[in-house]
Order: structure tokens, then C-alpha cells, then sequence
């Protein structure tokens, strides 16, 4: 399992087997935090605890001191002994002290409790399975392919082909699933005892009710968040897209005058996709070193394939982070700071303006939804998706890619199936008491970053052995983000008008006052020119080359035409 | 699978059933992850923001009605006929689950059953009412056999749930006695300080506190480094009553009563205490004891009621009959004479009353009323 994950920790491996327990954890290391064979995982204190660790803990120096206040001894620089050593202090209730990244498998050889943690936001992953005689974990699903002993889950093309992802709990293998975030689940190896307890999550508050107070509390934030994002003993760096939320990292990154950092951005030589203006822009007024690639077609149509292989759970998007990780590795980077979340929490997608809108037509009867699909408007086809209650059916309108029937014609199975499926996974909550855009930011944050951008961040970054970073998630920027009163947070004539307001001083105005492009490649006309695509989507079913012709005639856009060739690709006919 | 737990409070009070409802909310949230289904916790009187900001589940989880209580009615009536299983905090929400039940039968209804409440003859709606539920769950034997003897409920249809240690408690800390807590309340190091956390009310004088004061007038010439701290806000009229008893003892230097302490600041409370006592006579459960406990005080409480469940029947802390000054006396007088032979069993407390333990009775109660989860395929 281990081995298969090697892409993700290059520097080191190592593996803890305990006989009486039968139980064994791997390792494999990424060092960034004291480059030392010292960091070497499992690792153990007091020869009670072990640990396979997978992320990284920003506070861990303000948790040491205290600890060794506490009376605790260290042997190492790593922030791994940290939480074996607030583990040893603070038991479970230690989880809740760590702010980071991170995913843990944690040993209590004396009690013979087994721990699986992962962070409040869900950054790491951490996926498991659990029989009556056996728990396996993984950073990633591919590694449980090793063992053999699990089916495929038949259902996941149907969760593709309406989210463009897979959406937890949901994985592609029956009986894997992911560690839900923010919690753990503890297992005793004597006994069989197990239990999953949450340590900690967010909430939105409405606290926060003064415009300026919120903006003070935005900038202190974000600013200390970045500086603990730059904590490395190893090369770092920023993404820099060109938009406000990268734009705002990089500035404040250069603040730090860090010894690290360098800029990494990517530019196109079709003008209509390239944002090296708005990154140049940014570049000239700091002292930073900055790497701009050029991203060719060639480059591109090279490199595909590959990248659908390293893709972990199916996913329509991330071979720009692929690409921008690889640049990264190139550039001798280890990890580097991502904007990821800012436009989840500070309200930068259409559909912060738009669910007001789809929550009225929800109430419309379900008959009525229905009869929308045959309108023949493309826009109309996910209408009927309102019928599925709350939040699932408001996100698959706003972003969902096919509607029940084109699955049902692509997957060859009647659409009272399809409509089976996805009304039983997954399960979320009723968001009743959410102002409408606080539900759009719910939605965006635990649906489409959490299933999609954070994966797609976590598996591409570590295809390339490159940490992606995230310092809008940081614990104190969430908090800071989901206590302020919507009625001020989404206020304004721009999108994401608080965060621009919060940083216009340090961000010039080109930045900031533009249309939004996203991180977004010239994809429909490479995927397109694709001869590989070609193939594969020449071997797929009627529905399939109904769809790339579509897809040719512009009519399908290429996110939704990914789903469809990661279906091929995994032999789903 | 879709659970809907109704409480009348979850945050806007203190109280021993409001700390129930946070708890039994956490572990509901918690298996809804763990099961893939959904849980809403509904709260009658508590405002929204009350849940702003509480460790024990996401607000998004939680609906407060701020009192409109025919809106929460017609609303929980509504969306308890929908769900698989609805927990009533208290006997007070009886009308809402009897309305679940004539619209929706299969949906189960289970009551939480916790003291006073429920220990008398109800009136005959009550009564009525009272039938729709599916399963009782007492918070401890004693409430259990009450309802069964009072009600002549079948023991099938209860079983016992008895409350936990709120997983949120501070770990017990090593360190000796806060001295400038001791300051405070003009107290020393070598004194040893008899702790009991309540409500001081002339309306409710049943915890055994006033006993306790009489035991203490009885021990002050044989142990006269006793102390003897009552926590907990107090009615004027309670105040004038134990004033009066402690000058008529002759013990004003050995009695504080501080008034209310918030619950950050219980524990160093609790650590600067030596014997947790409260020989209570209508205790439902009794978290405090527990808690007591957890911060390794050694227990007295009465034997007539739900502590006894608290204390594992003896095995954790000393039982008294709670009217009998004489016997408060000896088991005051027994910790002081050998503190550390009464100290509780830490591992046992934690077999029985951990967060953990609760989660798991917890399971092997509800869980049989949840629906088998069938993963559809298209296939």
C-alpha cells in the first residue's frame, strides 16, 4: 500500500509492524519540517505511541512550549513528536489543539487503541475500510487496490456524471470510505470496540455584525495565517493565478521577506486565457523570485494521459494543479501556498448569486420540475434536480454537470435508478436556518471544494511530491469568515467586495477590479485537438459519441466531457 | 436515516437536562456520520444564536424557536413525521411525539425520562399521551423502576441510560490546590474542604446541604481544619434559613457559599475540594457526582434515589440515608479519618460513565428502531 503511494513521499519510508496486535503502519515521508532522519515515521514516544502522520501543524511550536512547560521532553524538531507528545498530555482532547493539515494514524500500544484523525476542514484524506476482522487506512484509494480484497463500487459513475466528482462519503470501492472531517475514530484492537467522535467543525455564526471590526478581523487573520503557512525547513512557495485570492497569499507572503519564497504561475499563449498581465501586476511591486511558465499545447497533449493516471478519485478537473505542481517540483519547490477557499468562503461564485433565485423554484411541486426537462433549453435539463430536497438538489441545478436522463443514456439504466442513487447518498443537512448565501458558501465549501479542489489539490500536488497549502482555511481565517453577518460579508458591487476592501491598500486595482477568470486553461480547444480523446471517446457508447459531438460543436463544456472520458478510461461501458 | 431530537433548552441553561441534551445531541450528530443519515436537534425555548459557537454540534444541526411555541409544534409535528426516530428531551414535549405518532406510526418515539418529573401520577391527557411512546429511557434505575411502578409501564418498553461525563471536561490536572482560590474563600492548605455544587432553593431544599451543616456542627471539635464550600446560586429566602442554622451551630468561619461558579471555573473548584458530599432525597441521576468523581473526589450521596446509580451502588462513593445526620456524620468523618481508601475507582468510573460507554449503550438502544441501510445499484 505504501508503495503505492510513493509519489506522495519520496524522501523517506518506513513501516511499524506489531505482532500481538496484528497490526502494521506505513510510512511514506515528505520532509519539509527538520529534514533530519530524525523525522522518521512511525514514530514513537515513550515507546507507547506511534504514529504514521500526513500533513503538517502550523501552531506546533506555541504547543511545544507548552508542553515542555508541561514537564514533556522532545527528541526531535518535527511537528509529528508534537502531537505524540499532546497526545500523551491531552489524550483525545489534544485533536482539538492541533491547527493544520492533517490526517494521523495514531497507536496507543498500551491500551491497544487505534486512532484515525483528520483535520477540521478535511485538507489531508484519509480513507478507510472496516470488516469485522480488519480496519485498512490510506492517504489515498489507489492503495487498497494492493490488497484485492474490494469490490468495486458500481454506483460511482452516476455521482460523476451528476457532481463531476464523487462526493463523500461516497468512493469509488464499497466498504472504503473517507474519515469524515474534524473527527476520529478509535478502535480497540482487543476488544473490537470502536467509536467516531468529532473533535471539533464549523459553524456559521453571524457574530460578527460591524463592517469594520470584520474587515480588521479578516486582514489580522489571513495575514498571521500566511505566515504560518510559510513555516518550512524546505524550499516554499505561492501559486500566483492571477486573481484577488492568490494575489492577496503572494503579497502577503512577500511580507515575511521569507528566505524561500518564490511566485509560480502559468501563462498561455492564447491571450484570451492568459492572466500574466494581472500577475506581472503583482509581481512588480514585491521581492519575491517569480517563475512564469509558458503552458503549450504540445505540452499538454504530451502529458494527458499521464495525468488521468495519476488522478486518485475521479475528478473533472485538476490537471491544472498538475501542471503547476510540476513547475513547482521543477523549480526545486517542496510546498507552496494555495487561494483555495477564498472564493468558498468570501462569496466568489455565480452561485452565491443565483441560490436566492433556485431556492424560490424549489418550492415549485415536483411535477412541474420535472416537465422542465423536455423544454429542450439546455439550462432547463438539471431543473428537475430541485425535486431532490435542500441542499443536493440546489447544488446539482447550480453545479451539476448531466441531468438524470443523459446519465441513465450514458450508464444504460432507467432514470428511477439513477434518481435511487443519488437521492441515497449522501445524506446532508437541512440548511433552513443558513441566510441563502451562507448556504451557497456551505455548499461550496463542503460540497464542491471539499469533493473536488481539496482532492484534486492533495492527489496532483503529491503526484509531483509538492505540499499544496491552504491558508485560507486556516482555523482562525473559518472562524473569522463564517462569524461575520452575511448581510455585510456579501455586501458590495464586486464579488468577494469584503476580502478586496480588506486588501485594495497592498493589491493593485487591475487585480482586483476585473472580471474573473478562475485558474482555467484553454481547454476546450486542446481537449478538442486531442487524438487520445478522440479514441477514447470514439470506443465509448452511443450516449458517449453523442456527447463528444457535442462536445466539438461547442455544446458541452469541457469539464462535463472529462467526467466522460474518465469513465472510459476506467472502463465503465 | 433521520433523527429528530426536541428539547425544551439545550444552551440557554445550565441545568443537569439541559447538559443531557448537548451531550445526547453530540452522540446523535456523531452517529448520523458514522450511519450516513441525518439528525436536527430542535429546541423550544432556546433563540438560534444561543447554538452559535458550541463545541458539541454544528448550528447548522440545530433549530431554535425562541419560545414560538405553536410554530415549533406544527414545525416538529411535521418534520417528526418524516423521520425514522424522535427523542422527546422531557415528559413537557409528550403532545408533540403523540401527534408524530397518530400521523406517522412507524415513526418511533422515544422519551427521555430523568427525575421528579416524571416520578408521580400524571394527569389523564398525560396519561393518554404518554402511550405513543416506544421506548422510555430512564437515566437511572431508580427513575426506571418508578415509571414501572407508578405507571405501570412494562419493562420492555424502558430501559436505563444513565448520563455521562460531558466529553468536553477538562482532563484532571495534577496540580495542588489553587492558592489564590483558597485565598478567596479564606481557606489554607491544610484545611479540608467539603464541596457541594447546586441550586440553593427554599422552593427545592431536598440536595442535604442543611444536613451536611448539621454534620459539620457535629465533627468541628474532632476535626476542626473541616470546611465546608456550597456552590451554586441561592434564593434570598434559602440564604436567611442556612444563615440562621449556621449561627445557631456556631460554624460561621467553616461555611461559604460563593453564589453561583460559571463552569470554566469548576474545576479548579473541584481540585481545591477534599470530599465531594450531597446527601440529596430526589436526585434524578446526578451528574455532579460523576464529575466529582472524575476530578478524583471521594463521594457521598443518599441512597434513596437516582445516586445511587451515579455511584455504582456503593462501589464508587459512599451511600447514606440522606435524612440521617448521624450517618452523614460517620461518612463524612470516614474519608477524613483515610482519604485516599475512599478515593474513587478511577477505571470503573470511566467503564461506566465515560462519553464513550454513553455512545455505546447508547447504539445498542436506538439503534435496532433505524432502518437497514440498502445501497441501491443501478445495476
Amino acid at each position: 500500500m505504501c508503495n503505492l503511494q510513493k509519489h506522495g513521499g519520496p524522501d523517506d519510508a518506513g513501516v511499524y509492524s506489531c505482532a500481538e496486535s496484528n497490526l502494521v503502519l506505513g510510512h511514506r515521508r515528505l520532509a519539509l519540517i527538520d529534514l533530519s532522519p530524525s523525522g522518521h515515521q512511525p514514530m514513537f514516544y515513550h515507546q507507547r505511541y506511534v504514529i504514521s502522520f500526513n500533513g503538517e501543524i502550523y501552531n506546533f511550536h506555541s504547543l511545544k512550549n507548552e508542553l515542555i512547560k508541561a514537564g514533556r521532553q522532545f527528541h526531535t524538531q518535527c511537528d509529528t513528536e508534537v502531537i505524540l507528545a499532546a497526545f500523551a498530555q491531552w489524550n483525545t482532547q489534544s485533536f482539538a489543539k492541533l491547527s493544520g493539515m492533517f490526517a494521523f494514524a495514531l497507536y496507543d500500544i498500551v491500551e491497544k487503541d487505534l486512532y484515525l484523525v483528520r483535520d477540521p476542514s478535511g485538507i489531508k484524506p484519509l480513507y478507510y475500510s472496516v470488516t469485522n476482522s480488519s480496519i485498512e487506512f490510506a492517504s489515498e484509494i489507489r492503495a487498497f487496490t494492493a490488497a484485492e480484497n474490494k469490490k468495486e463500487n458500481t454506483n460511482w459513475p452516476v455521482f460523476q456524471l451528476a457532481y463531476g466528482h464523487i462526493p463523500e462519503p461516497v468512493t469509488t470501492l464499497q466498504d472504503v470510505k473517507p474519515l469524515h472531517k474534524g473527527c476520529f475514530h478509535k478502535f480497540n484492537l482487543s476488544t473490537g470496540a470502536d467509536s467516531l467522535q468529532s473533535f471539533t467543525h464549523y459553524s456559521y455564526s453571524d457574530t460578527l455584525h460591524d463592517p469594520l471590526v470584520s474587515l480588521d478581523a479578516i486582514k489580522a487573520s489571513l495575514q498571521k495565517a500566511v505566515g504560518r503557512h510559510l513555516l518550512s525547513d524546505a524550499p516554499i512557495g505561492v501559486f500566483l493565478s492571477g486573481g484577488i485570492d492568490s494575489g492577496i497569499i503572494t503579497t502577503l507572503a512577500s511580507g515575511y521577506q521569507h528566505e524561500h519564497l518564490k511566485t509560480l504561475s502559468l501563462y498561455f499563449n492564447e491571450p484570451q486565457f492568459s492572466e500574466k498581465k494581472y500577475q506581472d501586476s503583482i509581481i512588480e511591486n514585491l521581492q519575491c523570485r517569480y517563475y512564469q511558465h509558458l503552458l503549450t499545447e504540445s505540452e499538454f497533449q504530451q502529458f494527458f494521459p499521464s495525468i488521468l493516471q495519476a488522478m486518485d478519485m475521479p475528478s473533472c478537473d485538476g490537471i491544472n494543479t498538475w501542471f503547476i505542481s510540476k513547475y513547482a517540483k521543477k523549480n526545486g519547490l517542496k510546498a507552496v501556498l494555495s487561494g483555495v477557499g477564498g472564493d468558498e468562503l468570501f462569496g466568489g461564485y455565480p452561485s452565491f448569486g443565483r441560490i436566492s433565485f433556485a431556492g424560490g423554484l424549489q418550492k415549485l411541486p415536483a411535477a412541474l420540475l420535472q416537465v422542465a426537462r423536455y423544454s429542450g433549453i439546455k439550462k432547463m435539463k438539471r431543473l428537475p434536480f430541485l425535486s431532490l430536497k435542500g441542499t443536493k438538489g440546489l447544488y446539482l441545478l447550480l453545479r451539476g454537470q448531466f441531468s438524470t436522463r443523459q446519465i441513465a443514456q450514458r450508464l444504460g439504466a432507467t432514470e428511477k435508478e439513477i434518481w435511487t442513487v443519488l437521492e441515497g447518498q449522501p445524506m446532508l443537512p437541512g440548511l433552513t436556518t443558513l441566510a441563502p448565501k451562507n448556504e451557497a458558501s456551505w455548499m461550496e465549501l463542503n460540497i464542491y471544494m471539499q469533493n473536488q479542489l481539496l482532492r484534486d489539490a492533495d492527489v496532483m500536488g503529491m503526484a509531483h511530491g509538492v505540499e499544496i497549502r491552504v491558508p485560507f482555511l486556516d482555523d482562525d481565517v473559518m472562524k473569522t469568515a463564517l462569524s461575520i453577518d452575511p448581510r455585510i460579508k456579501y455586501e458590495g458591487a464586486l464579488s468577494k467586495q469584503i476580502l478586496i476592501n480588506a486588501f485594495k491598500n497592498i493589491l493593485p486595482e487591475t487585480v482586483w477590479n476585473r472580471k474573473k477568470m478562475g485558474f482555467s486553461f484553454p481547454f476546450h480547444e486542446w481537449l478538442s485537438n486531442s487524438a487520445f480523446v478522440k479514441d477514447t471517446m470514439g470506443n465509448g457508447n452511443a450516449a458517449s459519441k453523442l456527447n463528444y459531438r457535442k462536445f466539438l460543436q461547442g455544446k458541452l463544456h469541457w469539464s462535463h466531457l472529462m467526467s466522460l472520458i474518465i469513465l472510459q478510461t476506467r472502463g465503465v461501458n | 436515516m433521520k433523527t429528530l431530537f426536541l428539547t425544551l433548552k439545550t444552551f440557554s441553561a445550565t441545568g443537569g437536562i439541559e447538559k443531557v441534551c448537548r451531550i445526547l445531541g453530540k452522540a446523535l450528530y456523531e452517529d448520523s456520520i458514522k450511519n450516513e443519515g441525518i439528525v436536527q436537534i430542535c429546541s423550544m425555548y432556546d433563540k438560534q444564536q444561543d447554538a452559535f459557537n458550541n463545541r458539541y454540534f454544528p448550528a447548522e444541526s440545530f433549530r431554535g424557536f425562541g419560545i414560538n411555541k405553536l410554530r415549533f409544534i406544527q414545525e416538529m409535528v411535521q418534520a417528526g413525521s418524516k423521520s425514522d426516530v424522535v427523542i422527546l428531551s422531557h415528559i413537557n414535549l409528550l403532545l408533540v411525539g403523540w401527534f408524530i405518532k397518530k400521523i406517522s406510526p412507524c415513526t418511533k418515539i422515544i422519551l427521555l425520562a430523568h427525575g421528579i418529573e416524571i416520578w408521580y401520577p400524571l394527569n389523564f391527557r398525560k396519561r393518554k399521551m404518554f402511550r405513543c411512546c416506544d421506548k422510555i429511557l430512564a437515566v437511572s434505575s431508580f427513575t426506571q423502576n418508578k415509571i414501572m411502578e407508578v405507571h405501570g409501564l412494562a419493562k420492555e418498553k424502558c430501559a436505563v441510560l444513565n448520563n455521562c461525563l460531558d466529553p468536553f471536561l477538562p482532563l484532571p490536572s495534577l496540580h495542588k490546590k489553587n492558592e489564590a482560590l483558597l485565598k478567596k474563600y479564606g481557606f489554607t492548605t491544610t484545611d479540608t474542604i467539603l464541596m457541594t455544587l447546586t441550586r440553593l432553593s427554599s422552593k427545592e431544599r431536598y440536595k442535604g446541604y442543611n444536613k451536611v451543616i448539621e454534620a459539620i456542627g457535629n465533627l468541628q471539635m474532632r476535626y476542626p481544619h473541616v470546611k465546608y464550600l456550597i456552590a451554586g446560586s441561592y434564593d434570598t429566602r434559602e440564604k436567611v434559613f442556612l444563615d440562621t442554622l449556621i449561627n445557631k451551630l456556631g460554624i460561621q468561619n467553616v461555611i461559604v457559599m460563593p453564589g453561583y461558579i460559571p463552569d470554566e471555573d469548576l474545576e479548579d473548584h473541584f481540585a481545591m475540594s477534599d470530599i465531594y458530599v450531597m446527601p440529596s432525597r430526589k436526585e434524578g441521576f446526578g451528574i455532579v457526582f460523576i464529575e466529582a468523581m472524575y476530578y478524583g473526589l471521594p463521594v457521598i450521596a443518599g441512597n434513596i434515589d437516582g445516586s445511587a446509580d451515579a455511584l455504582l451502588n456503593g462501589k464508587l462513593g459512599q451511600l447514606v440515608n440522606p435524612k440521617n445526620v448521624q450517618e452523614i456524620t460517620i461518612a463524612v468523618a470516614n474519608v477524613l479519618d483515610n482519604k485516599t481508601s475512599f478515593a474513587p475507582n478511577r477505571e470503573l468510573l470511566m467503564k461506566h460513565f465515560s462519553y464513550e460507554a454513553y455512545k455505546e449503550k447508547l447504539q445498542g438502544l436506538i439503534g435496532k428502531y433505524y432502518p437497514q441501510r440498502s445501497n441501491s445499484s443501478y445495476h
